[in-house]
């Protein structure tokens, strides 16, 4: 309380009584009622039976595991393969789209920051923004468009000859996985190319001059310079991919569910809140732990997301 | 140039590629705008149309979604932006330690999953709403403020993001200054560190505005019964398309491109001014040239472009077009049904002269259209697959014209497949609009 005290003395003496006590009203709210509260709020909701409403309160009310153990053993006590197959099948899935995005991305923030200059750079920094000006759901809704049986894919690969029947990419996840790798890619050119911007070119040079190869001069100067960036670029899309609703929902097969529409299904067809809530609270832990390993990993602290 | 470093024609053509890859999607999607197939697509192309437009701004849901959306962002700027100022400001004046445990803090809720920060609010304000005992015409169960404040819990951060880059920039001398001048620290922060940031909130404003406007996976959890804007657009792709939703996504892209070719105006013109070359480059000394790359100018060209595309689409008639491929495509019906009445004679007469039984008359037959009318599928009793999950369709031939019979297999596909067949889809059921 007395850091808070003083912090906001330091405030009025700098910037005025008003905006003090603004700045301290504005993040006190932001973050207790905003962050901290609705967390906590979800977390005990997720402790709870599903009752009616006129038992809420009463002596039922009371905290159980039942939605946790559910998520593990089922209603049967067999193991809940189904549930738990769906969330590693979406982090695996999140990761493997992770890692295309660095895969493009990387090149292209390279190329932006050190090979493309004027008119090229300015184009390709408009061309990069300009997609995701776009909606989601119609970023979405153009790969459907692209992949869709009747798709303009299909209509080609089958009028050339190349395949006779619709290819079922929708139900491959095809769809599934390009879009997403779409739909973040500007979240990890940017970090990236934050990152490599800052390299200083005669490092390259001096590099090429003592004889290293193209790729070494990648994997030995650019690529550590890269990494922070790379990290947090990898955090965002990993995180979002894997919180991702839209687009599994719309290009996801009708065989291969996301975990966040199982938490969907659990909140808007089964009305069971506190079911759906233990779920959402599985996601956050599992891939905030997830995250947390691989920037131990790689070294990377999370001050650095989103520089 | 990119000596030793990845080479010049493989950067250009992996920037090539790369830019496909951004832009085909979009392009494809504007484009199946404009055809009248009822599903969106480019082959076939039947006629050029505008009529998707005017389905779009007749789907009601969609327009009400507009109008909750635009209120929502509104709100979301008005509120996201002070606060995402407010952390920014405090970020800056902490000791190394207690910021970091801040700005940790601060930047979680734009990693958070959205569906979790979205059930997070609803459970939250719900207990509240229960614990002061409100009943559920509260604004504890509103939809709207629900999503105001499951937004904001997160766009802030954005608006924090922007401020605190822009503020890295700022001399603090400056405030030290005015306040050795005799400011009060009020005045010092209205008119030295306010204005230094007057860009920052603008681009605050937008990036809020843009957030709030496409967030789906908080807002579908937090509006409750209610729609924004994206989520009727979702449920609307996800229970069927039709090529409204690329009359939507080409004014989105053309509202876009506007606004980008705008800005690159502006920014050119002020970096001209700026660096004082202004009067001796050739655009922007010529009075002429000047006013014609002004903002403002670019601006009224563009729309003036735009509103006359409109115009000219709202004019454009397809009608005739469109009743020609209809009659075309009764003309293939009429002729295969003509085909199909032959074949069943034949057929009767092969049952009743036993002598000659080929095993399969239908692969032995010339007729281009595969198994549809092989013997099995149009006899009465037959269980075969195309008529068993026949659907619901107006036209008199049941099961034996849906698109997936013509296919070589006649496996039915869960969409209306593109079949080998020079068809296509011609006798999807949904293809023959009443009049």
């Amino acid at each position: 309380m007395g850091a808070l005290q003083s912090v906001y003395r330091t405030f009025a003496g700098k910037h005025g009584t008003g905006t003090a006590a603004f700045i301290g009203i504005a993040v006190l709210f932001w973050v207790i009622c905003l962050i901290v509260l609705p967390q906590i709020a979800m977390l005990d909701y997720s402790f709870r039976y599903n009752l009616p409403a006129s038992e809420i309160g009463g002596p039922n009310d009371v905290y159980t595991l039942d939605n946790y153990v559910y998520f593990f053993r089922g209603n049967d006590g067999t193991i809940n393969t189904l549930d738990m197959g769906i969330l590693v099948r979406t982090l695996a899935a999140a990761v493997f789209v992770t890692i295309i995005d660095v895969l493009l991305c990387y090149p292209i923030a390279f190329i932006l920051a050190h090979s493309a200059t004027g008119v090229a750079a300015r184009l390709m920094v408009i061309g990069l923004i300009v997609p995701f000006w776009v909606n989601e759901i119609l970023r979405a809704f153009a790969f459907r468009v692209l992949f869709g049986s009747t798709g303009l894919i299909n209509g080609v690969g089958m009028s050339l000859g190349l395949w006779d029947q619709p290819i079922d990419f929708i139900r491959a996840d095809v769809a599934l996985y390009s879009g997403l790798t779409y739909a973040y890619i500007l979240l990890m050119v940017f970090p990236i190319f934050n990152a490599v911007e800052a390299l200083d070119r005669n490092q390259i040079e001096a590099a090429r001059d003592m004889g290293a190869s193209w790729w070494r001069v990648h994997w030995r100067v650019v690529l550590p310079v890269a990494k922070p960036g790379i990290a947090s670029g990898s955090t965002m899309v990993f995180m979002l991919t894997a919180g991702a609703l839209a687009a599994p929902q719309i290009l996801g097969g009708p065989s291969s569910l996301w975990f966040t529409q199982l938490i969907y299904q659990w909140f808007n067809q089964s009305a069971n809140w506190q079911r759906g809530s233990a779920y959402a609270v599985l996601l956050l832990i599992v891939c905030i732990s997830f995250v947390m390993m691989l920037m131990r990993v790689f070294k990377v602290s999370i001050g650095e997301i989103g520089r | 140039m990119n000596r030793g470093t990845g080479g010049g024609f493989i950067a250009i053509g992996f920037s090539l590629l790369f830019f496909t890859f951004l832009f085909g999607p979009l392009i494809i999607m504007v484009i199946t705008a404009f055809n009248s197939s009822s599903f969106p697509r480019i082959t076939p192309w039947e006629c050029f149309t505008t009529d998707w437009f005017g389905v779009l701004f007749g789907n009601d849901r969609l327009m009400t979604g507009l109008l909750n959306s635009l209120v929502i962002a509104i709100g979301v700027v008005a509120i996201a932006v002070p606060i995402g100022l407010a952390g920014a400001l405090a970020l800056s004046e902490l000791g190394p330690k207690l910021r970091a445990t801040l700005y940790t803090v601060l930047i979680t809720p734009i990693l958070i999953p959205g569906v979790v920060l979205g059930i997070s609010t609803i459970v939250f304000w719900g207990a509240l709403g229960r614990s002061v005992g409100a009943d559920y015409g509260t604004f504890f169960y509103n939809g709207m403020f629900l999503t105001l404040a499951g937004q904001v819990t997160f766009i802030s951060a954005y608006a924090m993001l922007v401020f605190l880059a822009r503020l890295q920039r700022f001399d603090p001398l400056l405030t030290e200054a005015a306040l050795d001048l005799g400011a009060t620290p009020g005045q010092a922060f209205r008119k030295i560190l306010l204005p230094f940031l007057g860009p920052a909130i603008g681009s605050a404003a937008f990036l809020t505005f843009l957030a709030s406007f496409e967030n789906y996976n908080t807002t579908v959890f937090t509006i409750l019964s209610g729609n924004t804007f994206t989520t009727a657009l979702a449920s609307k792709v996800r229970h069927g398309t039709d090529p409204s939703l690329s009359a939507l996504a080409v004014i989105i892209i053309g509202i876009t491109l506007i606004g980008a070719i705008v800005h690159e105006a502006y920014a050119r013109r002020q970096a001209a001014i700026r660096s004082g070359t202004a009067q001796r480059s050739r655009i922007y000394g010529n009075p002429v040239l000047k006013t014609l790359v002004h903002p403002l100018t670019v601006f009224a060209i563009l729309a003036g472009a735009a509103g006359f595309a409109a115009w000219q689409g709202s004019q454009y008639d397809s009608n005739a077009c469109e009743a020609q491929i209809l009659e075309e495509k009764r003309a293939i019906q009429q002729q295969l049904l003509e085909e199909q009445r032959k074949r069943m004679q034949e057929q009767r007469q092969q049952q009743t002269a036993p002598t000659t039984a080929p095993e399969t008359p239908g692969q032995a037959s010339p007729s281009p259209f595969g198994g549809a009318f092989k013997p099995g599928t149009l006899s009465p009793g037959s269980d075969a697959e195309p008529s068993g999950d026949a659907p619901k369709s107006n036209s008199p031939f049941g099961g034996a014209f849906k698109p997936g019979a013509l296919g070589p297999s006649g496996e039915p596909a869960q969409e209306t497949p593109k079949n080998g067949s020079g068809f296509g889809s011609a006798f999807k059921p949904g293809s023959l609009k009443p009049e």
